[in-house]
């Protein structure tokens, strides 16, 4: 668990717990978790990889400024997860490209 | 030097200490805050005035230490953590430091524990004479430590005994210049410093011609990571000042937005 549970300033309250699917896992996080600080919970390290080189990309600047989390959520594409709230029966996937239109 | 390392060096440092007359006559609070910051929660907490009044936020702050009898609330309050109480008339040969500690577990009066220098390097050992949780500021602790005397202005942190020797990483803010040719500088792109290296070297030394040449700053992030990394290349190979560099074209949208954020269907996150 890479959760923080005793912190000497902050205290995080934590929502309900909800379940989503990632890459066809049922995986389970928090309601106010990021889709991305509950995948990193649930030990996922690998956001996707590079779309020419294929390297693994992770979870880097947390804010959606660097797009490096960028993945397929409910079908759609370039969904940057670490900006975007949990929510209960969310389908996500990694996505290894540019990310296809409809 | 300060503006690089953060370390204040001792003529900064003693700037800032009151008279030898009033450092004898009971404890006051030392403020080690040297760079102008919109910041004045220490002005408004002291209840005694003793922090002066600023004429602009970004002043620094000024004491007057007749008034400062070393309640410690403005060391609890410090978003900085840079503001330490000392007392220099505890006994002849022991003085007290109050520094404030965001760490955990804290530690437990009566803990010996090791006390560090501004750099961070261990100077000696100090007792623990009380902890103060301050849950109603900020929940910032302040530890109060016995040291010897003449070590009093010089430890600013504190750590629990160590069992066995951290070594710790030595970080050097400039050695972004030793980068192996193989690093990653546009993560989104894929582009090693190498290939930036070889573009400069042969003349593209423009942070937009690098862009149509090797794509670096034409991912996702838009440049927001490796902008400034290139710049500095660019800055380092060619001897040009780094403000003297160009920043390159910015584009909007400058992050990645959605079709129906442009046509007015949703807002942002």
């Amino acid at each position: 668990m890479l959760r923080i549970e005793e912190h000497p300033i902050l205290t995080f309250e934590k929502g309900k717990l909800v379940t989503f699917t990632f890459d066809g896992k049922e995986l389970q996080g928090y309601e106010g978790d990021t889709i991305a600080s509950a995948l990193h919970a649930a030990g996922v390290k690998v956001m996707g990889h590079h779309h020419v080189s294929g390297r693994p990309r992770g979870f880097y600047c947390a804010i959606g400024n660097c797009g490096s989390c960028l993945m397929i959520v409910n079908g759609e594409p370039n969904v940057r997860v670490c900006v975007v709230p949990l929510e209960a029966g969310m389908v996500v996937e990694t996505q290894n490209n540019r990310g296809d239109l409809l | 030097m300060y503006l690089k390392t953060g370390v204040a060096d001792k003529e900064l440092v003693s700037n800032a200490l009151p008279t030898e007359e009033r450092r004898g006559s009971g404890p006051y609070a030392i403020i080690e805050c040297f760079q102008e910051i919109p910041c004045n929660p220490c002005t408004e907490i002291c209840p005694f005035g003793s922090i002066l009044p600023m004429d602009d936020i970004n002043d620094l702050p000024r004491m007057d230490y007749d008034s400062c009898t070393g309640c410690g609330l403005c060391a609890a309050i410090c978003p900085g953590l840079a503001i330490f109480i000392v007392d220099e008339s505890y006994s002849d040969t022991v003085a007290s430091v109050s520094i404030p500690y965001e760490f955990v577990p804290l530690p437990q009066k009566g803990d010996i524990v090791e006390m560090m220098d501004r750099a961070g390097e261990y100077v000696t050992d100090g007792k623990v004479l009380r902890v103060v949780p301050n849950k109603k500021y900020q929940n910032t602790p302040v530890v109060t430590v016995e040291v010897p005397k003449d070590k009093v202005n010089e430890v600013r942190f504190l750590q629990p005994k160590q069992k066995t020797e951290i070594a710790m990483p030595k970080a050097d803010p400039d050695d972004t210049e030793n980068l192996p040719d193989t690093t990653i500088i546009c993560r989104c792109e894929n582009i090693t410093v190498g290939e930036v290296r070889k573009m400069i070297d042969q003349g593209y030394d423009d942070f937009d011609e690098l862009k149509r040449l090797i794509r670096t700053g034409m991912g996702p992030c838009q440049g927001r990571t490796c902008r400034h990394l290139i710049m500095q290349e660019i800055s380092r190979r060619t001897g040009k000042k780094f403000d003297e560099i160009e920043l390159g074209a910015f584009r909007p949208p400058t992050k990645p937005i959605q079709l129906e954020q442009l046509i007015g269907g949703k807002e942002d996150v």
